[in-house]
């Protein structure tokens, strides 16, 4: 047993599909080394495997960015292995869920390249490139990013095709970009595709969908566009949804585009006002200011004031709301209701 | 060759030449043969060399102690090798040679034989070579084992004495456990922290839609106020300046009215002095028949004119010859009287039947007789009476 040979053979790993991190600093050096082998298949993936675990902890993200980790990670996105084109974008998703990584990402242009993996046949490379350019658009300076690339347009074509959990990252991310600008979103007929996606079975995607009408509609043109493709009429329809996300993005869908006089035709004609009175007293705080704010919004139609003159004690009950905000909007509400020329 | 020897003639036996390439060998005798004698061997061969000293240097016969050779003997030398150059040449001369090509053509060498070959100035060379194998790797060295040392002890070690798995196990699998705890802890807390931040965006867009809703609205509210302001000042003011317009116009109307008030029985009375309104019977009477009237009177009047002019030339010209016949029946009364009465009687009782005849205008047939045109003309003239009347 106890045997003064050196033994010609090291012990086997553990587990062989990661690479063993070195002690201390040397971690990270020899994690890019081994991302940069343009030799071995094997040593690059499983440096990714490791890597992929060792950027969880905050505290090596600093030390990542001075190795020019991402930089390495950029090259392996169009690496011609596909388990290391989605592994590499699973990295550059770990590493925008900090706020240091997202920065080098943004300022290093990995999204261009993020967005490649966009056309990927591989369902998990598209899963991955497209949380982490979600994980991005979170913060102004990566939406910004996103939109000063153009990528707007791809995302919206990519909503009518892609899987459902795709569409829903796709989603989010257009929510924050269009934050930005509204203008390339128009351009690119989302509120067509976003109006066909109210339909959808998902909950969260109508929820999200709703919710993606409410910014695009910031802007005139969004309103118009949305009259124009009668998206009220499935807006009001969704106001009577069982899950009360969708009933309250529902609401701030109709809100923006009850703005306008023709749009609070539109809605008081689809009949938006009994269900929206019917939703003032729901427990979710969001639901109920949403909800008031379209009222007030109908309310300044005379169609609309005649209607809810009905229910302005049901309205005047929730000035003692709570929750600051409901009551300051339910405060506005009646004084539009009961307001006289 | 002497050329080259006589370079150095002032040292005794030492031989030296230019360097130079060695002189490829030429393939045909006939161009070698045509090369002149001193360019062949332009190198010396020691070897034959009268001057190098080979064998037995005792009996020896020594080179005159005067370098300078037998002027006689080098004539002589000179006169042989020109008779031989001469006879070289004549011996040339005598061999038969192909006859000259005749005038405009040349000779050409060409091959006669079965086969062609190719023909060429170099000698055919072939390189060869050869190389040694190269050596073989050199096998990886043994592995170092020190030679053993001193004397072989045992101990005799039970199982579970020197190893016991349960306790050996226990750090490494602490590491493995704690490393897997800790890294799902961090993923987990993450997960939590992103959880956190969703939430707290979410509580934020919902401020956020809120204002933004209720700062759109106030906008929209704000611009409908002013367009409907801008609206009512321009009907305000629309009102103003039909009302302004109105006053214009009855202005205008009543001067107007008062301005053509007198305008229109002067504008009558002008017109009607100058003659526009007339009663247009009487103007077609005064215009149209009136003229026509008196142009018709005129021309019956003048008819009438030339029917009296007519009827009175007529006359005339009756009266005129009723007046010749007269004299002339006045000469034969005359003639008669101096002849029988009986004739007389004859010719009174025609001339009263003519003058009545005259006055009933019948007369004229009688003279038609003698001069059809007058009888012409005093018909027209007869008729146009008879229209008169």
């Amino acid at each position: 047993m106890a045997n003064c040979l050196i033994p010609d053979h090291y012990p086997n790993q553990i587990d062989i599909t990661r690479t063993p991190l070195a002690f201390g600093d040397r971690a990270v050096p020899r994690l890019n080394r081994e991302l940069q082998n343009k030799t071995t298949l094997l040593t690059r993936q499983r440096a990714l495997r490791s890597l992929c675990d060792y950027l969880h902890d905050p505290e090596h993200i600093a030390s990542c960015i001075e190795e020019n980790i991402p930089e390495s990670l950029k090259e392996l996105l169009s690496d011609s292995d596909a388990f290391c084109r989605y592994k590499s974008a699973e990295c550059l998703y770990v590493l925008s869920c900090n706020s240091n990584g997202r920065r080098a990402i943004v300022d290093q242009g990995i999204v261009k390249n993020l967005s490649v993996l966009f056309d990927d046949k591989e369902v998990m490379a598209r899963r991955n490139s497209h949380k982490a350019v979600e994980m991005i658009s979170e913060f102004s300076f990566g939406s910004e990013g996103i939109v000063n690339l153009n990528l707007i347009k791809t995302l919206v074509d990519k909503l009518k095709t892609e899987l459902d959990d795709i569409r829903d990252l796709i989603l989010d991310t257009l929510h924050f970009c269009m934050q930005v600008d509204t203008s390339q979103a128009l351009e690119a007929k989302a509120m067509e595709v976003f109006t066909n996606l109210l339909k959808h079975e998902s909950q969260t995607i109508r929820a999200k969908a709703a919710r993606d009408i409410f910014d695009l509609s910031i802007p005139l043109e969004g309103k118009n566009e949305a009259l124009k493709l009668e998206t009220i009429a499935l807006l009001v329809g969704l106001l009577k949804d069982q899950d009360s996300v969708v009933r309250c993005k529902a609401a701030l869908a109709i809100e923006a585009i009850a703005i306008t006089t023709p749009g609070k035709y539109g809605c008081i004609k689809a009949g938006a006002v009994p269900s929206l009175v019917a939703l003032i007293d729901d427990s979710l705080s969001e639901m109920r200011v949403n909800a008031l704010k379209a009222i007030t919004c109908l309310a300044e139609a005379p169609e609309g004031r005649k209607a809810l003159l009905e229910d302005v004690e049901k309205i005047k009950k929730l000035i003692s709301d709570p929750v600051p905000i409901v009551s300051k909007h339910a405060a506005i509400s009646v004084r539009i209701i009961t307001w006289k020329p | 060759m002497a050329q080259v020897l006589n370079q150095n003639s002032s040292g005794s036996y030492t031989f030296s030449s230019q360097p130079r390439a060695v002189q490829q060998r030429k393939k045909y005798k006939e161009q070698w043969k045509m090369q002149p004698e001193d360019q062949l061997n332009q190198y010396g061969n020691i070897m034959y060399d009268r001057r190098v000293i080979r064998g037995n240097t005792y009996a020896l016969n020594t080179l005159p102690a005067t370098s300078q050779p037998d002027p006689i003997e080098i004539q002589r030398q000179q006169e042989e090798r020109k008779r031989a150059l001469a006879r070289r040449r004549a011996k040339e001369q005598a061999r038969r040679h192909t006859p000259e090509p005749i005038e405009g053509r040349k000779h050409i060498p060409i091959q006669t034989e079965l086969y062609l070959e190719e023909l060429s100035d170099r000698v055919e060379e072939v390189d060869v070579d050869v190389q040694t194998d190269a050596f073989l790797d050199r096998p990886p060295s043994p592995l170092f084992i020190p030679a053993k040392t001193g004397v072989d002890q045992a101990t005799q070690i039970l199982e579970g004495e020197l190893f016991d798995f349960d306790r050996e196990v226990k750090p490494i699998l602490e590491v493995l456990v704690g490393k897997t705890i800790e890294q799902s802890l961090l993923e987990v807390m993450e997960e939590e922290e992103l959880a956190a931040l969703r939430k707290q965006q979410r509580e934020y867009e919902e401020l956020r839609n809120a204002e933004k809703v209720e700062q759109q609205r106030l906008e929209e509210q704000e611009r409908r106020l002013r367009e409907e302001k801008h609206r009512r000042m321009k009907q305000a003011a629309d009102v103003l300046r039909m009302e302004k317009e109105t006053a214009e116009k009855l202005a205008a109307k009543a001067f107007a009215k008062s301005y053509l008030a007198d305008l229109v029985p002067s504008v009558f009375n002008n017109l009607r002095e100058n003659g526009y309104f007339y009663d247009p019977v009487q103007r077609d009477l005064e215009t149209g028949f009136m003229s026509w009237i008196m142009d018709s009177t005129m021309e019956e009047l003048n008819s009438v004119m030339v029917g009296r002019l007519l009827l009175d030339s007529v006359l005339r010209e009756v009266v005129a010859k009723r007046s010749q016949d007269y004299v002339e029946l006045i000469e034969k009364f005359k003639e008669m009287a101096d002849q029988p009465p009986v004739v007389d009687e004859l010719t009174a009782q025609p001339i009263n039947e003519e003058t009545n005849n005259n006055l009933d205008t019948t007369m004229p047939q009688e003279d038609t007789n003698g001069e059809p045109n007058e009888a012409s003309n005093t018909g027209d003239g007869n008729e146009g009476n008879e229209e008169m009347d």
